[in-house]
């Protein structure tokens, strides 16, 4: 498969995804702010990692809300509509690769997107909630409509890439309330949060199917983590990316394959001899921490030695000229 | 007429009308298509349109306008009322299509290389050597089965005495194909029932035709199994939904420069996630210029370095020919007609548009003389861009361009200000008389192909001769019509 093809798509995935999430905790954290009255959005925005960019901005327009600024503003390359949009601009370069469904699925979200030409606060429950419903229903139409080869594994890539990465982000912006000594452990208001959190992370009915009753946060950090069947955890996510790997790199020449597949299986060993104790006794953050950095390095040895590599020189073929990689509307981020 | 929307249909003045004749009663090939329309109310029409541009908006079908900001996207105004072809005036075209550029095809061989037509004085050396088209690297070069111009895109209008009349050709790297085949796929979902009894020939044949005709044009020393690519700008390109289209109904990969590379042995290969695959014909969809920064344009990042050094060493086919841009110079399509006449020893089967290049002094004189009478055009913009037309241009804007062709006649071209004819088209609450051409699209390989049909743009402004995309143009299905069954 072209290199650029397969590099999109990974980035197709990811982006969708990263929308799906951002909606899915936006919705949640208007409906927690409406109803404790409490002001949360700056939660969100540091588990998109923008806090800087928003205090920048926010000398520019003075008048910019956390909200405005994680769901609406272009500025953010990181915001929901930002996102979208630039999914939308790699689903036009792969046309050919996707099917139709897909495609018109996302323009017409996209132009969903457009017609609101103004960021209006009262409808960020609508915005979310239907904005959410149709990037599953794109993840949902991609299951069922698109060819099962190379390009496809390399979509599920980088959408369980991204899913771990963002369940990882939706615990750590809680784990304070772990905490020894932090405020009110155990009380109503922590209840009230790791609820928020379950929500965030479409996890309230698995955490009650998986035998929990009380909320504990413990408990959910657990389920978010560890388990093995419910698909946002990141011990599931990271099993995923790891079977989609090898089969998307199955034609690829192994020194190739070596660094991005060496780091997911190391990842998964990791988490398969850890628990919850040890996490919480060494540091739920660090710990979270470590985990998003070997995503990072994941990411970067997939581009680097595998979208992006400058061929060797092979019989019959000898040196290349090395070429310029053009932009392909894609950041790092 | 009983309809509300066919009501006062105006004829506009000097033009003849497509749907109906001097007397205002549908020409034959329209009558069923008329009578159809008869039934229909406003609200009946007003739906369908709408229903028509949901469809081409939700499908993407949209192109890029240069002059607005970059990655603004227009969807190509559709207009339902289609143009109907008959079948016997379409075996004209058609016969007059392949015999077009069958002699153009030779042209561009005898130009790069003995120059015959040249040495015996039918067209002046200078025209063809002063080209912007022409590519002096290209000369002593045979591609493959002798053919350059492999995809053509001829510019049809009809003229009263003459019926329908070449206006201009593209060689290089014409396009709107794309819209032939989504405008029939949305006519047959919107209005099936307005389609003839006897049907109307299939367009959708074109992706195929397309693959062979590349195929067919493969370098000699290609495996068993040769493979195409198509080369795009990519996503900010004007036509890039046609570049994804065409791919994807082919099935050919669809890359960008860098996706290609060339190697020591001046093969080009493809870079791919299991390395590097060998590609034997590209159908490239970016000018001369930036094909290959190495010979071209030394700034572009859009083409591949060791392209051209590949293709002069016969290891890749390029789709259209480098150099083929000489062949469609407005300049050049004034002695098409000898052209034509010199190789086959045929008679043109269609008229070209009379033509006058201000570099014969009697034709320049004729061009200041009569300028309000004539359109005068810059030999080598496209998009419709720098057009003047004398009856309507103020006397500074006619100075000014008399001007610029007196001091720079290789530049410059002058027609008389064609009447061609119009077809109704629905603008406000009714059907008006609107200005159209037709662009078919031959290819050209181990044999010739004319899609039957070709795309019909229509202004879509009162009065207005440019049809143009990137001017405010909209575009019709085209049907060409089957034999009645004897």
């Amino acid at each position: 498969m072209l290199s650029r093809v397969a590099e999109n798509l990974y980035w197709l995935g990811r982006y969708l995804e990263r929308a799906e999430n951002i909606a899915r905790m936006a919705r949640v954290e208007h409906e927690v702010m409406l109803e404790s009255g409490q002001e949360i959005w700056h939660s969100l925005v540091s588990t998109t990692a923008s806090n800087q960019l928003f205090w920048d901005q926010l000398v520019e327009s003075p008048d910019l809300t956390h909200s405005e600024f994680l769901i609406y503003t272009m500025q953010n390359p990181a915001s929901l509509r930002a996102t979208l949009v630039r999914a939308r601009e790699l689903a036009r370069g792969l046309r050919e690769h996707i099917s139709r469904e897909v495609w018109e699925e996302i323009n017409a979200l996209y132009l969903f997107l457009a017609l609101r030409k103004e960021y209006i606060a009262r409808d960020i429950h609508e915005f979310c909630t239907e904005t959410q419903r149709r990037t599953q229903t794109i993840l949902g139409l991609y299951d069922n409509t698109v060819l099962r080869d190379e390009g496809r594994e390399w979509f599920r890539c980088g959408m369980y890439l991204e899913r771990a990465d963002m369940t990882s982000r939706i615990i750590d912006a809680k784990y304070h309330i772990l905490l020894p000594g932090g405020d009110s452990v155990g009380g109503p208001f922590d209840r009230f949060q790791w609820t928020a959190v379950l929500r965030s992370a479409s996890a309230r009915e698995a955490y009650r199917r998986t035998g929990n009753s009380e909320v504990d946060g413990i408990k959910v950090a657990e389920l978010l983590i560890f388990s093995q069947e419910f698909p946002r955890s990141l011990a599931f996510c990271v099993q995923a990316l790891q079977r989609h790997c090898q089969l998307a790199t199955a034609e690829t020449p192994n020194r190739r394959r070596a660094a991005a597949e060496r780091g997911i299986a190391l990842l998964h060993l990791d988490i398969g001899v850890m628990d919850m104790e040890q996490l919480v006794e060494e540091g739920l953050h660090e710990f979270l921490d470590f985990f998003q950095k070997r995503l990072i390095d994941i990411d970067q040895a997939i581009t680097d030695d595998i979208f992006r590599a400058v061929p060797d020189a092979e019989p019959g073929v000898g040196r290349f000229q090395r070429q310029s990689q053009t932009a392909t509307g894609i950041d790092q981020n | 007429m009983a309809n509300e929307f066919l009501h006062d249909y105006q004829d506009s003045g000097p033009s003849s009308d497509e749907m109906f004749d001097e007397t205002g009663a549908f020409r034959d090939d329209y009558r069923e298509l008329g009578e159809m329309l008869q039934g229909w109310t406003l609200d009946d029409h007003l739906q369908r349109e709408e229903r028509a541009d949901l469809a081409l908006l939700s499908a993407g079908i949209t192109f890029n306008v240069y002059s607005e900001d970059e990655g603004t996207e227009r969807i190509f105004p559709f207009s339902l009322i289609p143009r109907i072809v008959g079948a016997q005036e379409w075996s004209r075209v058609e016969a007059g299509l392949k015999q077009r550029l069958r002699a153009l095809n030779l042209f561009l061989l005898d130009v790069y290389g003995d120059q015959r037509i040249i040495k015996d004085g039918v067209v002046p050396a200078e025209i063809v050597l002063s080209s912007p088209g022409y590519r002096p690297e290209m000369a002593g070069f045979r591609p493959p089965l002798d053919i350059y111009a492999h995809i053509a895109g001829c510019d049809l209008v009809r003229d009263d005495q003459r019926g329908m009349v070449v206006l201009e050709d593209n060689l290089r790297t014409p396009s709107g194909v794309s819209y032939v085949l989504e405008n029939r796929t949305v006519m047959l979902r919107v209005v099936p029932d307005l389609f003839p009894r006897w049907g109307v020939r299939a367009v959708a044949d074109y992706p195929n035709q397309l693959l062979n005709m590349l195929l067919s044009v493969r370098p000699n020393d290609s495996g068993d199994q040769p493979r195409a690519v198509l080369l795009t700008p990519g996503i900010y390109n004007s036509a890039y939904f046609e570049h994804s289209f065409l791919s994807n109904q082919m099935g050919i990969p669809l890359v960008e420069g860098p996706d290609l590379t060339v190697g020591d042995d001046d093969v080009v290969y493809l870079r791919s996630t299991s390395g590097l695959e060998r590609i034997d014909v590209v159908y490239r969809r970016i000018d001369d210029d930036f094909l290959d920064p190495l010979v071209y344009r030394s700034d572009s990042l859009l083409g591949v370095p060791g392209l051209m050094r590949s293709y002069l060493n016969g290891h890749v086919t390029l789709v259209n020919a480098p150099g083929a841009g000489v062949a469609d110079d407005k300049v050049v399509y004034r002695w098409v007609p000898e052209i034509i006449r010199f190789y086959l020893d045929e008679d043109p089967i269609l008229a070209n548009v009379e033509t006058f290049s201000p570099l014969v002094p009697a034709e320049l004189d004729h061009i200041c003389a009569r300028a309000r009478e004539l359109v005068i055009k810059p030999a080598n913009e496209s998009g419709g861009y720098g057009v003047l037309i004398g009856e309507q241009a103020s006397d500074a804007e006619l100075e000014d361009t008399l001007t610029q062709v007196k001091e720079d006649p290789r530049n410059w071209i002058a027609q008389p200000l064609l009447q061609f004819s119009t077809i109704p088209t629905f603008d406000g609450d009714r059907l008006k008389p609107r200005r159209a051409d037709l662009r078919p699209f031959v290819l050209s390989g181990q044999d010739t192909w004319v899609i039957p049909g070709g795309l019909t743009r229509v202004a879509l402004r009162e009065g207005s001769y440019i049809v143009n995309s990137s001017q405010g143009g909209g575009s019709k299905d085209t049907w060409v019509l089957n034999e009645e069954p004897g």
